[in-house]
């Protein structure tokens, strides 16, 4: 387990490493500089622009300095919001978009998993079609559809909650339904599957036959076998929900990292797109790394070597 | 005469047809009823688009300034948007780059992680270790954020008219398309990577079949080997997984129309019709509903179709 863990831990090196090179190529290929604007500066400002930002280094040496950086936590200063560095701009936005996915993926887990569950037990009853019904809707709905109806109905007509912006608990959540719904569908429809998989396996019926109660049958014995290809798809979702809030935030104006990566990779704004970029993809990472562990949790028989 | 007549009976019975795959999937997807509904709007949705020049009753780029903001009428059936232009004719327009996004997305995603696919699990060894290594560190690259970043990368590089050069030659394409040949690329480079993981495995599983030995056995060469042999036996999953990747591609259309990267003003997209929607929909709520509900419905559509197809081709999965 340990040994497992460190080995994640050291592929983290060649991902940061790809995924940094393909980022840092990418937006310098991209024509136009951070300091253009309407009105054309004098070419000697933009030169000591250029010197101030290290913008005028071979491109190799602003590579090797900003990893530097980013290996001692310490990610420059963003050229478009002049007074502010980019670890400012993290500390101050990433826990928005970070409880906001946090709650999304509660959604997802926590409503998606119990629908499955239901409908499997319940399989071809009503309340299956039903939360099969709901799921499918789910999956169609995108979430740039979802989020204005969600604010119509909920926020413009009945005046539940707040049309958008951020700051309490209660501005949460129609932002975070949004976000999760799609989610959700997939976990319930993927529960539902494999738990009419495992509920016809041979060590469901030995349980039975002895007499367990059918509550401790399906939730102990079925539900955590079921769980297993479940927690597969957790990772890529949990990635899928923290860049989907780029949407979202959008449109219920939320202070969060997506709404600055668009924006960032507008102004050229560098060392903010690198930033996110990185963030983003240690996010995904290391999620993924919890997936792996809590397969073995869920099934021992699953060794890490 | 007992005997004669029973044979005569049995010659009469037609001979059972020989069962491939296919027939069996074909045959479970059209007894599959939410799969013909799917399948029947996505054809509907093919026909608008096709004829969309016949269909929409106005110009996508039609309008007039004393029609901006305009309640739905008789002669407007869902209002006019904020220049003015009939939002029903711009929806049917908008059909046509929601299925261009789907279709070429799921055929160049569908080409690329084939053959990649293919490659590395049929060479295996070291190439196959490279090459699945790769795939591994990419699917830790945030999709949607590599995508706004290339998508801005080809807008901006490619936004030259220069006639004659390749980069000319590229951006002129892509206007004659209203911005969605860029897409394309976007939604090919970035997801096929799946798919690639998944041939990739069924290639290695299929290589050690018995039949695979009698094909190197009788000396078959190996791009016989691949095309014959392993090509086929790999397809029905194949299809099943891009049948299912479908609404991601029409997702990624409408992600990037939404934020601005996508199609080309004015070259309607429902993507972009929600962004100029969602806007003033306190006031004019018609113009973020039918986009909305057309994109949902889509997606809906193709989501039922691709659920089909994949309990078609494997039927021992109970759902």
């Amino acid at each position: 387990m340990f040994e497992f863990i460190v080995r994640r831990i050291l592929w983290l090196i060649p991902v940061i490493f790809v995924v940094s090179v393909i980022t840092f190529v990418l937006m310098h290929a991209v024509p136009g500089g951070p300091f253009d604007a309407e009105k054309a500066l004098p070419q000697a400002i933009i030169d000591n622009l250029n010197a101030k930002y290290h913008l005028d280094d071979p491109l190799w040496k602003q590579y090797v300095d900003y990893m530097y950086g980013f290996i001692r936590f310490d990610l420059g200063p963003s050229i478009s919001y002049r007074s502010r560095t980019v670890n400012d701009i993290l500390a101050q936005q990433w826990p928005v978009t970070a409880m906001l996915g946090l709650a999304s993926f509660a959604i997802a887990l926590f409503g998606g998993i119990p629908l499955g569950l239901i409908s499997a037990i319940k399989q071809n009853s009503l309340a299956d079609y039903a939360s099969m019904g709901i799921s499918m809707l789910g999956l169609s709905i995108p979430n740039m559809a979802l989020g204005p109806l969600l604010i119509w109905i909920f926020a413009l007509r009945l005046k539940w909650f707040p049309v958008a912006t951020w700051g309490s608990p209660i501005h949460v959540v129609l932002p975070a339904i949004t976000l999760g719904t799609a989610y959700m569908a997939s976990f319930a429809r993927l529960t539902r599957a494999s738990m009419l998989q495992v509920i016809r396996e041979d060590y469901i019926q030995t349980a039975r036959a002895k007499g367990v109660k059918h509550t401790t049958v399906m939730l102990k014995h079925a539900l955590r076998n079921a769980l297993i290809p479940v927690s597969t798809i957790a990772g890529p979702s949990f990635a899928g929900i923290m860049t989907g809030s780029m949407i979202v935030e959008r449109i219920f104006a939320i202070p969060g990292i997506g709404k600055y990566y668009v924006t960032s990779v507008g102004n050229r704004d560098y060392p903010v797109i690198m930033a996110t970029t990185l963030v983003f993809a240690l996010a995904v990472v290391f999620m993924n790394m919890l997936v792996d562990i809590s397969y073995g949790i869920l099934d021992p028989r699953i060794r890490y070597n | 005469m007992g005997m004669e007549r029973r044979v005569r009976r049995a010659e009469k019975q037609k001979a059972p047809k020989p069962r491939s795959l296919w027939r069996d999937a074909m045959r479970r997807l059209i007894r599959n009823k939410a799969a013909i509904v799917g399948g029947f709007i996505v054809f509907s949705l093919v026909i608008v688009a096709i004829g969309a020049n016949w269909i929409a009753p106005y110009g996508y780029t039609e309008g007039h300034i004393r029609d901006n903001y305009l309640a739905p009428n008789s002669s407007h059936l869902m209002g006019c948007d904020f220049m003015g232009r009939d939002v029903l004719s711009r929806l049917i327009y908008g059909a046509r780059v929601s299925l261009a996004a789907a279709f070429v997305g799921a055929l160049t995603s569908f080409l690329i992680g084939v053959i990649y696919g293919l490659v590395s699990g049929f060479l295996g060894g070291k190439v196959d270790n490279a090459m699945m290594r790769f795939v591994d560190i990419m699917f830790a690259f945030p999709t949607l954020l590599l995508i706004i970043l290339l998508m801005v990368y080809f807008k901006s590089t490619f936004s030259v008219i220069e006639p004659g050069t390749f980069r000319g030659f590229l951006s002129g394409l892509d206007r004659s398309m209203g911005g969605m040949l860029f897409i394309f690329i976007g939604i090919g480079i970035t997801s096929w990577l799946g798919m690639a993981r998944l041939i990739r495995g069924m290639t290695l599983s299929v290589r050690e079949k018995e039949y695979m030995e009698a094909a190197r056995a009788i000396g078959a060469s190996r791009t016989r080997q691949v095309f014959r042999h392993v090509f086929p036996n790999i397809l029905g999953p194949a299809i099943v997984s891009q049948a299912l990747q479908i609404p991601g591609f029409i997702l990624y259309e409408a992600f990037l129309s939404f934020i601005g990267l996508g199609v080309n003003p004015p070259t309607p997209s429902w993507g972009a019709m929600l962004n100029e929607g969602y806007i003033g929909m306190r006031s004019h709520f018609n113009l973020v509903l039918w986009p909305a509900v057309a994109i949902s419905i889509t997606l809906f559509a193709f989501n039922f179709l691709g659920d089909g197809v994949r309990d078609a081709f494997d039927p021992r999965q109970t759902r």
